[in-house]
């Protein structure tokens, strides 16, 4: 439907003798919300810094509507970014700061003013415009931040982690407000984040990177349905990934039990990973599952229980809407459309086995989460 | 409520040796040598105008000057990485450890008629130039002494200014000279005006320097306080007048000053 505008080619990066980002190929078509998801060091930031013209490239071509942009210097790129923490102008007010871009490229003060008015309208800050920006809330300064850049009328817009400083409920609201804006002026964004629930929201592509190399593209509900490897399921979602043993096509053992399943195309015998989301799993009395295991810890998070049942040893997380108390043995039935098998990678064996479950799963998978909350602490300062 | 108990030595400190001294000023100013109330002191001074007139001259020059020198320098410098400006700025202060009298005689004696300088240009048929007891010299002494508390602030402030101003700046279409133009100069800001007002306050004040590289020909307010003081002219009621004049002289040029810096960040002073 909409054709090729940004190509990244085989880029390369590396900072002294560490390699940041490892052999990166992507495209990003015009008007496409594109997602670069990854925890923290994973390389997107630096993708990022690369098509905004802020960092070279050590190999590797970037390619803007068919040309080579290497060397093209930010300035002249069109392309706008919204920083991480905004880094608006703290000697100009609202306005001058949106009108920063418009200042340069010499408009009249007429078209000017007009623009700017018409951006905060956009970004619903009508009135604020001879405010100071340090007289702003977090979710004002990041409304101006997008409309400094959104009224250059750019090409791309660059979002580097834009809502991380914000609370949960404005981050939500503000997921909303920047797929209107991007839907409403049908802009290329390509938006830099860890947060997993952020990306599946509000992404046309997602585009999950872990060590400098892209792990895998696709829609929401691809990443989501079916990750390519463990830790594309770990990380979007909670998974429980186990071995198994692909006997043919739909069949997969594991747990020394045949389970049909709806993958096919791998070796005869080929061990694989499978992957099976906690909120998919069917929770039956014991004498009609599958499986039969013991409730081993039960959590409750609001709309579910976080249920560790114990099977045999291994544990699984399941998330159910029914209290089962500790020490319950239960029986599971899993559906062929359950279960997710997956090709073998270096990332097996190290995720989805729940053994060392603790309430504290996410901030512990999330390596993000406690620089994070340095940085909160820094701003309220 | 914070408490205030760390505070008192500070406040002691001050008040013995800024508030105290200030009001022992303000009497003398205001009292004759009978000690009664008298305004004499104050209708007297319109004689010493034009001293006035010529150390706020070449105060102001001194500092216009400082700055040319010193904004490039600490931009420059802030650029470059911590070595070269570690030695940079060993080489700024390394003067500032040799007491500042017997700098400014050194430069007398490269000044003089039959000095260093002049001994140099003689090699190549120039001169001798006069040199020693102009405004210039004096000009001289000042940005050298005191070009170190230009370059100082700024340098601070510039090397401490946030990369991604800069980095927004470009990326919002702004090329270097724009750049510097539109963020990183009025970003500055803060650093000269504090820059300004360190250059400023010792070259309208100062009396050694005038003395030393002016000879009798430059003669400013601080040389005339000196005089009232521990000169012939012996008059401490009169010199503490002219001192209460210039402290309000430089009161003023600090308020003008901060009307520049908008009053925001620039508030060093007041």
């Amino acid at each position: 439907m909409s054709k090729e505008l940004i190509r990244l080619r085989d880029l390369c990066m590396a900072f002294d003798d560490e390699l940041v980002l490892d052999h990166v190929n992507l495209y990003i078509n015009d008007s496409e919300f594109l997602t670069l998801l990854g925890p923290s060091g994973c390389g997107k930031t630096t993708t990022l810094r690369i098509i905004g013209g802020f960092t070279t490239p050590t190999s590797g071509d970037v390619t803007f509507d068919g040309v080579r942009i290497n060397d093209v210097p930010p300035h002249k790129r069109q392309i706008n970014t919204v920083f991480q923490k905004y880094a608006l102008f703290p000697h100009l007010d609202v306005f001058e700061n949106i009108a920063f871009g418009l200042r340069i490229a010499k408009i009249s003060n007429k078209e000017v003013e007009e623009r700017v008015l018409e951006m905060l309208s956009v970004v619903s800050l009508n009135g604020f415009e001879h405010r100071r920006v340090d007289q702003l809330s977090g979710g004002q300064q990041q409304r101006v931040a997008i409309a400094r850049a959104l009224v250059n009328r750019p090409k791309v817009l660059l979002l580097d982690e834009p809502l991380g400083a914000l609370d949960l409920r404005l981050r939500k609201d503000m997921q909303n407000e920047l797929k209107r804006i991007q839907q409403q002026m049908g802009i290329t964004f390509i938006y830099v984040t860890h947060d997993q629930e952020e990306a599946l929201t509000m992404s046309d592509t997602v585009v999950v990177m872990d060590k400098g190399r892209i792990q895998q593209i696709g829609t929401p509900v691809d990443i989501y349905n079916e990750p390519k490897n463990a830790f594309v399921a770990d990380f979007i979602g909670e998974s429980n990934i186990l071995d198994g043993i692909m006997h043919e096509d739909y069949v997969v053992e594991f747990f020394n039990r045949k389970f049909k399943c709806l993958d096919k195309g791998f070796a005869p015998m080929e061990a694989v990973d499978v992957v099976i989301r906690p909120e998919d799993i069917e929770i039956v009395p014991p004498d009609r599952g599958r499986l039969v295991g013991t409730v081993a810890s039960v959590t409750f998070k609001g709309v579910h229980y976080d249920t560790i049942v114990d099977f045999k040893g291994y544990k699984w997380l399941i998330q159910t809407t029914d209290y089962h108390e500790v020490g319950e043995v239960i029986g599971i039935v899993l559906n062929p459309d359950d279960i997710h098998i997956m090709k073998k990678s270096e990332y097996s064996g190290l995720f989805g086995d729940y053994s060392s479950y603790s309430a504290e799963y996410d901030e512990i998978n999330d390596p993000d989460f406690a620089e994070e909350d340095e940085e909160d602490a820094d701003d309220e300062n | 409520m914070k408490t205030k108990t760390p505070a008192i030595p500070y406040i002691v400190w001050m008040g013995i040796f800024v508030v105290i001294p200030l009001i022992l000023i303000v009497i003398y100013a205001f009292t004759n040598f009978d000690g009664h109330f008298t305004l004499d002191n104050f209708s007297n001074i319109d004689v010493f105008l034009q001293v006035f007139g010529n150390s706020l001259w070449l105060a102001l020059i001194a500092t216009v000057i400082c700055l040319l020198i010193a904004y490039p320098f600490a931009y420059l410098l802030a650029q470059e990485g911590p070595v070269f400006r570690k030695i940079a700025m060993l080489f700024i202060m390394l003067p500032m450890w040799m007491n500042f009298l017997l700098r400014t005689y050194a430069w007398m004696s490269i000044l003089e008629n039959n000095g260093f300088l002049n001994q140099f240009l003689g090699l190549f048929g120039i001169g001798p130039l006069h040199l020693i007891n102009t405004d210039g010299a004096v000009v001289l002494g000042m940005v050298y002494n005191f070009l170190p508390f230009m370059i100082l602030p700024i340098f601070s402030v510039i090397d401490k200014l946030d990369k991604r101003y800069i980095e927004a700046a470009q990326d919002l279409g702004a090329n270097r000279r724009e750049t510097f133009r539109r963020v990183i100069f009025p970003l500055s800001l803060p650093g000269v005006l504090s820059g300004i007002m360190m250059v400023f306050i010792p070259s309208i004040s100062t009396f050694a320097i005038s003395k030393l590289l002016g000879g009798g020909m430059s003669f400013l307010l601080g040389d005339l306080i000196e005089m009232q003081f521990l000169g012939a002219a012996y008059n401490p009621h009169l010199g503490s007048a002219i001192a209460l004049m210039m402290l309000a002289l430089v009161v003023i040029a600090m308020l003008i000053m901060n009307r520049f810096g908008d009053g925001e960040e620039g508030a060093v002073v007041m």
